[in-house]
């Protein structure tokens, strides 16, 4: 096996565990979240997070898998090890945008909910209101 | 609360429209439109300052809270359902004054925007 093969399969194998963890990071903590956004609604929560997994591993493995190429040879494991960390250096920082979107989404989604249902000013007079 | 009555100026052409431009629009509180100062608006609000409703539009809830001016244009952007943020946006301490003056500002020209715009009867 050559370094190039080495440094691919390191980064594959860090980069998968990385979006794995975030993935369940997100998905345990962001469901208490959802329960709320939802009114206490679990079933509704969960499907939605679930669809928000979803949609997180879809993008983080397509920018893995896209990321995956060097386009250069290594020569030797100094080179791998420096390859290595621009690699998964990127794709840290693409889990950390997404991640900070996904917790943008939630903040959203509650704020939604919240304070909806007030009248924006007060009224300025009461008057008798004869119905009919 | 569930429904607002808008009292209207039907003299008014830029009214006429933005009455039109609420029709098509998806609500959250249903409202209903009664022209300012006519019988059906002075038999259902006896009490009410009919001559004060003429100067600007006046919204009044279910419940005869009354809405005027500025306020009663915030009222409508709350009712609609694509307009409710910008209700509360554009009612926040920082942006009424603000708010208050524009609308101010178009409803004692509405005559002549309306004209200018070519929205006559």
């Amino acid at each position: 096996m050559t370094i190039g093969i080495t440094t691919y399969l390191i980064y594959l194998a860090i980069s998968i565990a990385l979006t794995i963890w975030v993935a369940r990071t997100l998905h345990k903590n962001g469901r208490v979240f959802l329960v709320d956004v939802f009114h206490g609604n679990e079933a509704l929560a969960d499907s939605v997070n679930h669809l928000l997994v979803v949609g997180f591993y879809l993008i983080n493995f397509g920018y893995v898998s896209m990321a995956l190429k060097l386009g250069y040879v290594i020569n030797n494991a100094q080179e791998g090890i420096e390859a290595l960390s621009v690699k998964i250096g990127m794709v840290l920082i693409v889990l950390g945008g997404m991640h900070f979107f996904n917790l943008f989404v939630f903040s959203r989604m509650r704020r939604r909910t919240t304070n909806h249902h007030n009248p924006p000013v007060a009224p300025d007079a009461f008057t008798a209101v004869q119905e009919g | 609360m569930f429904a607002l009555t808008v009292l209207y100026d039907p003299d008014c052409g830029l009214c006429r429209r933005a009455h039109e431009w609420l029709a098509d629009q998806p609500k959250i509180v249903e409202m209903k439109f009664v022209p300012c100062a006519s019988e059906d608006a002075r038999r259902r609000y006896p009490k009410l300052d009919h001559e004060l409703t003429k100067k600007d539009l006046t919204v009044i809830g279910e419940d005869g809270a009354v809405y005027f001016g500025p306020k009663g244009w915030l009222m409508v952007l709350w009712a609609l359902s694509r307009y409710r943020e910008w209700s509360y946006r554009l009612s926040s301490p920082e942006l009424l004054p603000t708010t208050k003056r524009v609308v101010s500002a178009i409803s004692q020209n509405r005559y002549q925007i309306g004209r200018a715009a070519g929205l006559t009867r």
